[in-house]
């Protein structure tokens, strides 16, 4: 016998479940790529979700008995919660002024962004790289470095040439224009690549039809990037929604002076009470806005639509 | 009215010349096929007739109009596109009446033109299909009913059957020649498929190297053609060329091999000039098969066969085992023969030919301008007027 024959492991030997399981794993690496897909998937469904619950949960619990702790279930149950919270405050104009900064940002960007977006994805001229460039260099600087100049501007602390710029603070403007600059960047990275491969023929199809570039733009380009576009008006309406440091210091705290979401929820906070509860309903409220867009725009999201446009 | 005019336009990209002092000329209801190899200018040229494409110098008129600084959709153009470029996210009827919608028209006459372009080229009944739903030359039908509903002064079309399979394409050869008919327009048609541009065209305008060849009839540029270019560019299989000199009895090649009997002074050249002879396969004829004015035998080996079935493809060499060069394949005295499908050859057989001497050319190797087409009579290419104008008097 031979010392390869003598290490080779008999087939008679009782084997581990694990050491099976490898066995067919490896035989088989579709298993394990599924196993991979759901623990990712539900790691993420976890992290997510379960503050979204957890929320719930603490909006559901009887206002007294919140500071006892909330658990995997509410301590108590009082759902009136959720109609006390617009009684309090008018939280529907909080809302509504968030929803405003959101959708005037992101109209602003895409129409903006649809422009640049078309130079640099379909023209060639000299120095566009350096200017792509320095489009993503001022992306990244932090927002907040432009916050004083720009306060100062807005409440007219500033005269340039002798002229006083007109008085943006508490106003839509001055949130809306200093939060288009800060995404326009990312939109415009965006809209670039999707215009940049609808096919050249397609434009200059539409220019001997009698369009202008810009009306090829908005009648052929634009229809055809439809999931760009929508990408990047989301990514924008979410982010501007969502957003806080400009929104919250740009506006006063009363909802008539443009105060957003959150100067709403800090208002459960009373010198002497903190509503939890409330802050927690309130918080679940103003996620249904953004819920409700994204499934609408999802479905208005239908990609592989240049199909059969060209025979390559 | 609308003739179209090119003078002087040049185009530059950086520091290349892509098109050099063109000069065209297009009638009335004329269809102008613009040919020639990849890469010559061909394309260039009718995006400037479109306003796609800016000239750097020069000027472009439609009718009576410079157009020269217009925007495409002011220019009275309709165009068809090598890649068809129907607008994916519309219909067919919204792909046809773009350009009517953009100009407001109203629904009843928008849909009265949109029936009778579709019915033009037979697309009845189609008309609420999306694009991706139709076959490729169900698209191109679209896309040339595209171009006429809008009723435009001029056609222009870039290589509109390139992506078609041959069968498609020569069915849409025949349809295109017969919307020309009917609808009387000025066509331009851009291809590199010179069979296209002689069996559709009034006229063929050959380019290459950014610059124009010759514009005369097919078949001008086929029995005439202006230089050695034109003459290997148009007809297939191509012309054979054997460079040699002229001596006082008339042409003989570099290899000593061919000789042809002239007068050189007849056609104004010297003894010792260099010169290219140019014949078509078709005017070489086995010896025995001889007829009419023809020059002496000249003696090659079949070297390979093509028999096509309506006629044979005979590569003659004149000498056996010879190395053919491949990119150069005259130059080392490869003659391609075309013989009917009754003539007795076979592979690898000694062949005496002779060639017809009235489908003789003889071009300058220099300049490569021809110098005399036909050498039974010679007649000398006269350089001072050009054959379009020869072409433009025997018109009246």
């Amino acid at each position: 016998m031979s010392q390869a024959t003598q290490q080779e492991r008999p087939d008679d030997e009782p084997r581990g479940a694990f050491t099976n399981w490898v066995d067919s794993a490896i035989k088989n690496p579709e298993k394990v790529y599924r196993a991979m897909f759901f623990v990712v998937v539900i790691f993420f469904l976890l992290t997510t979700l379960f503050p979204l619950y957890w929320l719930t949960m603490i909006a559901l619990s009887d206002s007294n008995r919140v500071s006892e702790g909330v658990g995997l279930l509410p301590t108590g149950f009082d759902p009136g919660s959720f109609v006390e919270i617009f009684q309090q405050i008018p939280l529907h104009l909080y809302l509504f002024n968030s929803f405003v900064f959101a959708t005037l940002t992101t109209i602003f960007v895409l129409i903006i962004a649809s422009l640049a977006g078309y130079a640099f994805g379909r023209l060639q001229f000299r120095g566009k790289r350096t200017l792509l460039l320095t489009v993503l260099v001022i992306s990244f600087f932090p927002p907040a470095s432009f916050f004083i100049p720009l306060f100062q501007l807005f409440s007219q602390q500033i005269s340039f040439l002798g002229l006083t710029p007109p008085e943006l603070y508490s106003t839509p403007g001055g949130v809306v224009i200093p939060l288009s600059a800060i995404f326009m960047p990312l939109a415009i990275f965006i809209l670039t690549t999707f215009y940049g491969q609808i096919p050249d023929g397609l434009e200059d199809a539409a220019r001997i039809e009698g369009t202008t570039r810009l009306g090829a733009l908005f009648r052929v380009i634009v229809p055809l990037s439809a999931p760009g576009v929508a990408t990047a008006g989301i990514l924008t309406f979410i982010a501007v929604y969502n957003e806080f440091f400009f929104s919250f210091l740009m506006t006063g705290a009363q909802a008539q002076d443009w105060a957003p979401i959150v100067d709403g929820i800090i208002s459960y906070q009373s010198q002497f009470q903190i509503r939890y509860d409330l802050m927690a309903a309130a918080s679940i409220v103003a996620v249904v806005p953004v819920a409700i867009l994204v499934v609408v725009a999802q479905e208005k999201i239908v990609s592989g639509l240049t199909s059969g446009a060209l025979k390559e | 009215m609308a003739t179209i005019t090119l003078q002087n336009i040049r185009k530059e990209y950086g520091s290349d010349v892509a098109i050099e002092n063109m000069n065209l000329d297009i009638r009335d209801g004329e269809f102008v096929t613009l040919v020639g190899p990849s890469g010559c200018g061909k394309s260039t040229t009718i995006e400037m007739i479109a306003g796609l494409t800016k000239p750097t110098s020069g000027t472009i008129r439609i009718g009576e109009r410079d157009v020269t600084a217009l925007p495409p959709k002011d220019r009275g153009i309709a165009m068809v596109f090598q890649n068809i470029a129907l607008f994916p996210h519309k219909d067919v009827y919204d792909n046809i009446s773009f350009g009517l919608q953009l100009r407001d028209f109203d629904k009843a006459e928008m849909d009265r033109r949109v029936e009778e372009a579709a019915d033009t080229v037979q697309l009845n009944g189609m008309l609420d299909r999306m694009p991706s739903e139709m076959s490729g030359g169900q698209r191109q039908r679209v896309a040339i009913a595209r171009a006429i509903v809008r009723e435009p002064d001029v056609f222009l079309m870039d290589e509109p059957l390139a992506n078609l399979d041959a069968e498609l394409r020569v069915h849409m050869r025949t349809q295109l020649q017969r919307l020309h008919s009917k609808l009387d327009t000025t066509i331009v048609y851009v291809t590199h498929d010179q069979a296209q541009a002689m069996t559709m065209s009034n006229r063929i305008a050959v380019i290459n190297d950014g610059r124009l060849q010759q514009i005369d009839p097919p078949l001008t540029c086929y029995h005439e053609p202006a230089n050695r270019f034109v003459a290997g560019f148009i007809g297939s299989p191509a012309m054979n060329f054997m460079r040699g000199e002229i001596t006082p009895t008339g042409f003989e090649s570099e290899s000593g091999r061919v000789d042809v009997e002239f007068d050189p002074a007849a056609i104004g050249v010297s003894t010792g000039q260099d010169v290219t002879l140019g014949v078509r396969p078709e005017h070489v004829i086995p010896v025995e098969n001889a007829v009419g004015e023809v020059t002496a035998p000249v003696e090659t080996y079949t070297d390979v066969m093509e028999p096509m079935g309506d006629e044979i493809f005979v590569y003659l060499v004149t000498s056996r085992g010879e190395t053919v060069d491949m990119e150069d394949p005259s130059a080392s005295g490869q003659i391609l023969m075309n013989v009917g499908p009754e003539t007795p050859v076979e592979a690898d057989q000694q062949l005496s030919v002779v060639f017809d001497k009235t489908n003789l050319h003889l071009f300058d190797a220099d300049t490569e301008e021809a110098l005399a087409h036909g050498l039974a009579e010679p007649v000398r290419v006269d350089t001072g007027t050009t054959s379009a104008d020869a072409e433009a008097e025997s018109d009246d």
